[in-house]
């Protein structure tokens, strides 16, 4: 290796960062040059310093507010998760109960109620209009649950 | 102000007794494997040999307290959501490290919109400029070893070239974890590394 690539390795030679082989021609050319010599001192201050740099103050109670926040998060999670399950099932059980009163109404009128020139019990207007009764009354259940949960939480 | 400066230092002691006697008892395996299977408790067993360590390492890249106090947080958390698919036998230390970095980086390409390897003010090669430096290298260098001055010059390198300082010489991880952590080749792990030594010294030797 020239004098000029030798002095290239000089600062990951002084953090020893060099394959051995590498290493090894860095030493032999510095034992024979002054000038890469004394580069690799200079060199080998900087890795000193760079391994001793004031330490930073760690903050107060830094484990303790993780584990907190873990906590915290985990029930956030938890209680998004029953959420999201009550909404799904409440919103699935209300279909079903509308399905199955659709059936009933059916079997009751023959298929036929009619109410300002509509037959109400035509598939239609009855799943529009149950869809505007289950969504409202699904929101409504999820809201009031969560109000109580959080609430709970406060007591 | 640095973030550095006027602060009660941890002794070098401290965090290399909590890093060995978690690194010689088999502790930081034992505690993987049992936060892999859901035990919440192996958490603090897993941090208290890390906090020193991880809050330094956010603290250099950040250097933001206030940030660091809040990435270290949001790195545990993604510690659990994850690790699950971390596997057990690659390095914890590159994985947690490589973990805390992206949140890092993540954060402050939101915050500062800006290139995290913005080059320095000058425009010049740094080993150009070296040549150039007229006092003595190595009575600057007494004084450098002394750590303020040397803090605060990495302190203003960019984040690219922070990073490897600090997990090379501070970590003391090994090229190929670092190339690991912040996912590079090692290459260029060992161009970044003599680019940024060669940076620093020339932010010092600076007149």
């Amino acid at each position: 290796m020239t004098h000029e690539q030798i002095r290239t390795l000089l600062p990951l030679a002084a953090s020893g960062s060099l394959s051995r082989e590498e290493m090894r021609s860095v030493e032999q050319h510095a034992r024979e040059c002054q000038d890469c010599r004394r580069e690799l001192d200079v060199w080998g201050s900087y890795a000193r310093g760079l391994s001793h740099l004031p330490q930073p103050e760690l903050p107060a109670h830094l484990i303790a507010r993780t584990e907190a926040r873990i906590l915290r998060e985990q029930e956030r999670a938890t209680e998004k998760q029953s959420s999201f399950l009550l909404f799904g099932g409440l919103a699935a059980l209300s279909w079903l109960v509308n399905f199955l009163t659709w059936e009933i109404a059916q079997s009751i009128t023959g298929g036929k109620f009619n109410l300002i020139g509509l037959n109400l019990v035509a598939p239609v207007p009855w799943f529009l209009f149950s869809f505007l009764i289950c969504s409202t009354s699904t929101i409504a259940v999820a809201v009031s649950v969560k109000h109580y949960r959080g609430q709970g939480r406060s007591l | 102000m640095s973030p550095f400066g006027a602060s009660t230092r941890i002794p070098i002691v401290m965090i290399l007794a909590a890093s060995m006697d978690s690194n010689s008892s088999g502790g930081v395996v034992s505690a993987v494997e049992r936060l892999r299977r859901g035990d919440l408790n192996a958490l603090s067993e897993l941090m208290r040999p890390y906090q020193h360590r991880l809050y330094r390492f956010l603290l250099r890249l950040s250097q933001d307290p206030v940030l660091a106090d809040d990435l270290f947080q949001q790195t545990w958390l993604r510690v659990i959501e994850k690790i699950r698919q971390f596997d057990a036998r690659r390095n914890f230390d590159a994985w947690l490290f490589s973990v805390a970095r992206n949140l890092t980086i993540d954060h402050l390409r939101r915050r500062r919109d800006s290139s995290l390897d913005a080059p320095d003010d000058s425009g010049m090669v740094p080993s150009d400029r070296l040549r150039s430096s007229g006092s003595d290298p190595l009575e600057q260098l007494m004084d450098f070893e002394r750590g303020e001055r040397l803090a605060t010059a990495v302190a203003k390198l960019p984040l690219i070239h922070r990073e490897v300082l600090t997990l090379r010489f501070e970590e003391e991880l090994m090229l190929e974890e670092i190339s690991e952590v912040i996912d590079v080749p090692l290459s260029t792990v060992k161009s970044r590394l003599s680019r940024a030594l060669e940076n620093l010294r020339v932010r010092l030797e600076r007149p």
